[in-house]
């Protein structure tokens, strides 16, 4: 009887791991295919986190271990188990009796031990199975552009919207764009955040780049502005002050009234309330600049310096926001500077006939640096260096310099009456007398790899 | 039923018993083996069988010659239109007595006996078959009030005729119910033709070689309640019997489309009884599967009430029991559909 034993144990144990499989198995297609559900109304209502949907497939594990729990609790119970087995082995009734009788002496009566043979047909519950591992494999996996439905997924764009805002309220701020119309783009800002769409991105991208190349036009025009307005009152500051010290160095009355003319000149010609960026001389100062009174000259120096104050630090802001290239932001400093006041100063006690006004730009130069001028060059057909000569040309020696008088500072070249100065020849012949010295040179073509050169070094 | 299972030394003389009244059975009558099995069966089981075939096929020589090897009292009655119950139970007749007195004196009739062949019991009335009932069921007659016990043991071996129904009275369900078994009779093949033909002169049965004593009998049903019924086995009985009625959740749905009514508990019963003889005559303690199996066709054949639908579409009694037992799991374990348990 023992080997019946271990026949119909084996057989109960065979039957109960491959039922506790099988409703594992079932468990889990369920849980697939109701989970694939959950991800792809999940994924096409934009509502849970992809990673979170991953996640759920480990739901899985603990049903099936419930199901494998639940099948091997319910499983059969021993009789109905040694009532198959009985049947099965055509054992006549005589294992069932041996449940609750002694068979003694029938054993020979009962036939070979044989354990039934247990078969699944897995083939329709594996397929089921496998195909709600695809369902929810492809529910997983479905490309975004396919879940995402029309005007469910907005664009990303809180940064730059913000960006652009900030720009808005700054320019706003800085009085370089009028409160309504900052206002109606802060609200056309709102108006993309809300209603941009990941499926069609390219109005929002388009309408953002518009904002963001109109305020970075303005901020540029602004910065521009700023620069010459800055220039200019350097230069009526640079005057001012020369003409502060020169009253103290003792200028005489009809010079001082010219220098304040030209003063006033100068100040009026920088048109600070025009523009964008709008400063403001006071009112009093304005109407007596040219009768301005030593007493005066303090105040009206304050008011430049305050103008070119809020103007640089205009033109910082805007750099902060990036609005502008660092470039701007150096040529506007640059054009704030005026290094010698005293030398400006001596030269108007020194100077009654002379042109005020280009004796502070001389004085104030190199303020502003526009770099170099970069542009396409093109070369057309080679010239011949056949036959090419320089022109000859001696040189004065330099030494006949020591002889040499200033008579004055211009922009342009000297202009010549008649008697021959010396002073226009030699090495700053040409030279602009602003602009700096330099020497016409013929450029041949065999200088032209120098040129190139030149050209494209880097900074 | 007892819970202890007879030892093999116990069960031994009784198969052996019951193998020789076979194998007497086998000899005198030729080619029909499972249906002398299953005569012995429905005698182990005290009930009553109802053959079915044509004539001249040797219903009467069976009863006969079983009553030859028990040693039981045989009587046959040929049921006609005109028999009343009175010349099967029996009648008080008026007599004189010694002392000139008259009175009624009880004349038991053929249903007194041991064994009783209804010969075409379809062809007596209604009010005779109806006579029987109580004989069969009760084991006894009741006239003018008074109870008369018929002697023991008691079967009623009942033939019919499928065919020449006209005249007949098919007998009423109630009636069909007490017997035990319907067995067909079926036509012998050629060579057991042949072999009566040159064995038996003028097909004179040979006389029996091997009586069963009274007491071996009374031993052999005295075994029968000793073999064990397991419960799965009794589960199987009922749920097999259920599944005859449609509308229950055992029916498959040949029984639903064409059964009208299904088998009676006293149906269960018989199988019950039934699948411990054929126990014993296998020689096992204690029934099994195969053993209900075996006799539920017989058992239920006769009690199943079938539809017009079942007419159209020749649905007999005995292919629905097959299909039934085809289909209906043995151990009731209620296996997936996809998980089958198979012999090894």
């Amino acid at each position: 009887m023992k080997s019946h034993s271990e026949a119909l144990n084996s057989l109960a144990r065979k039957l109960a791991v491959t039922l506790m499989l099988r409703g594992a198995i079932r468990w889990c297609t369920a849980w697939f295919f109701i989970w694939g559900a959950v991800v792809l109304a999940a994924r096409l209502a934009g509502l849970a986190d992809y990673r979170l949907l991953l996640l759920g497939l480990l739901g899985a594990v603990p049903l099936a271990i419930v199901a494998a729990v639940r099948e091997y609790r319910t499983r059969f119970l021993s009789a109905p188990v040694r009532a198959a087995y009985d049947g099965l082995n055509q054992c006549g009734g005589l294992m069932m009796a041996s449940e609750s009788n002694d068979l003694a002496g029938w054993e020979d009566q009962l036939p070979a031990p044989k354990s039934p043979v247990l078969r699944w047909r897995s083939g329709r519950s594996m397929g089921v199975f496998g195909l709600s591992v695809l369902f929810v494999s492809v529910a997983l996996l479905l490309p975004e552009r396919l879940t995402a439905r029309t005007g469910s997924k907005p664009l990303e764009i809180g940064q730059l919207v913000a960006e652009l805002k900030a720009e808005v309220e700054t320019l706003k701020e800085e009085k370089i764009l009028e409160p309504e119309k900052a206002e109606d783009v802060q609200k056309e800002l709102q108006r993309l955040q809300e209603k941009s769409s990941a499926i069609d991105p390219s109005k929002t991208w388009e309408a953002l780049d518009h904002i963001k190349e109109s305020n970075q036009n303005l901020a540029q025009q602004a910065a521009e502005e700023a620069v010459t307005k800055t220039k200019n009152l350097t230069e009526a500051e640079a005057l001012a002050k020369a003409l502060q010290m020169a009253n103290e160095m003792g200028l005489g009355d009809e010079t001082a009234t010219r220098v304040a003319q030209e003063l006033a000149g100068m100040v009026k010609a920088a048109r600070l309330e025009e523009g964008l960026l709008n400063g403001s001389i006071p009112p009093e100062l304005l109407s007596q600049l040219e009768g301005l009174k030593r007493e005066d000259i303090e105040k009206l120096l304050g008011a430049i310096q305050f103008n070119k104050s809020a103007l640089g630090k205009t033109v910082t802001n805007l750099a902060k926001l990036k609005l502008i290239d660092p470039k701007s932001l150096s040529q506007c400093n640059g054009a704030g500077q005026c290094p010698n006041p005293a030398g400006l100063a001596a030269f108007l006690c020194e100077n009654t006939n002379a042109s005020f006004c280009d004796a502070a730009a001389f004085y104030c130069r190199g303020g502003v640096n526009r770099g170099r001028g970069d542009a396409p060059m093109t070369w057309k057909d080679e010239s011949q260096e056949q036959g090419a000569k320089f022109k000859e040309e001696a040189l004065p020696s330099s030494d006949r310099l020591t002889d040499a008088q200033f008579v004055g500072v211009s922009r342009t070249a000297p202009e010549l009456s008649g008697e021959e100065i010396v002073a226009g020849r030699g090495a700053l012949a040409n030279a602009a007398a602003g602009g700096g010295a330099g020497n016409a040179q013929v450029v041949l073509p065999r200088h032209k790899q120098t040129v190139q050169r030149f050209f494209t070094r880097g900074d | 039923m007892s819970d202890v299972i007879l030892k093999p030394d116990q069960l031994k003389p009784a198969t052996e018993l019951v193998g020789k009244a076979l194998e007497q059975l086998d000899r005198i009558l030729l080619g029909r083996k499972e249906l002398h099995r299953l005569v012995i069966i429905g005698i182990l089981s005290r009930g009553h069988i109802l053959f079915e075939g044509l004539p001249g096929l040797g219903k009467t020589a069976l009863v006969r010659t079983i009553g030859q090897i028990l040693r039981l009292e045989f009587k046959r009655i040929q049921f006609t239109p005109d028999l009343m119950p009175g010349d099967i139970l029996g009648t008080h007749i008026l007599q004189q007595t010694d002392s000139g007195n008259r009175e009624m004196v009880f004349q038991p009739g053929p249903v007194f006996t041991n064994i009783l062949l209804a010969d075409e019991i379809n062809r007596a009335s209604p009010k005779t078959q109806s006579a029987l009932l109580e004989t069969m069921q009760e084991h006894s007659v009741t006239l003018l009030g008074q109870t008369r016990k018929l002697p023991q043991p008691f079967f009623v071996l009942a033939s019919q005729n499928p065919i020449e129904l006209e005249g007949t009275y098919p007998l009423p369900e109630a009636q069909l119910d007490r017997f035990l078994f319907r067995l067909m009779f079926d036509v012998v093949d050629a060579s057991t033709l042949d072999q009566i033909i040159s064995e038996r002169r003028r097909g004179e049965l040979p006389e029996a070689t091997w009586q069963m004593e009274r007491s071996e009998l009374e031993s052999l049903f005295e075994i029968m309640g000793r073999i064990f019924l397991p419960r799965p086995v009794s589960r199987y009985i009922a749920r097999l019997v259920s599944s005859t009625h449609p509308g229950t959740p055992e029916a498959t749905e040949a029984v639903t489309r064409y059964v009208s009514y299904g088998a009676s508990p006293r149906a269960a019963i018989a199988i019950a009884e039934a699948a411990r003889a054929h126990a014993l005559i296998a020689g096992r303690p204690t029934v099994g599967f195969e053993d209900v199996k075996a006799v539920a066709e017989p058992v239920l054949n006769h009690r199943l009430v079938l539809n017009y639908q079942a007419r159209f579409d020749r649905m007999t009694s005995s292919k629905l029991v097959r299909e039934i037992l085809g289909q209906l799991n043995e151990a009731g374990m209620k296996l997936p559909a996809d998980v089958e348990l198979e012999p090894a």
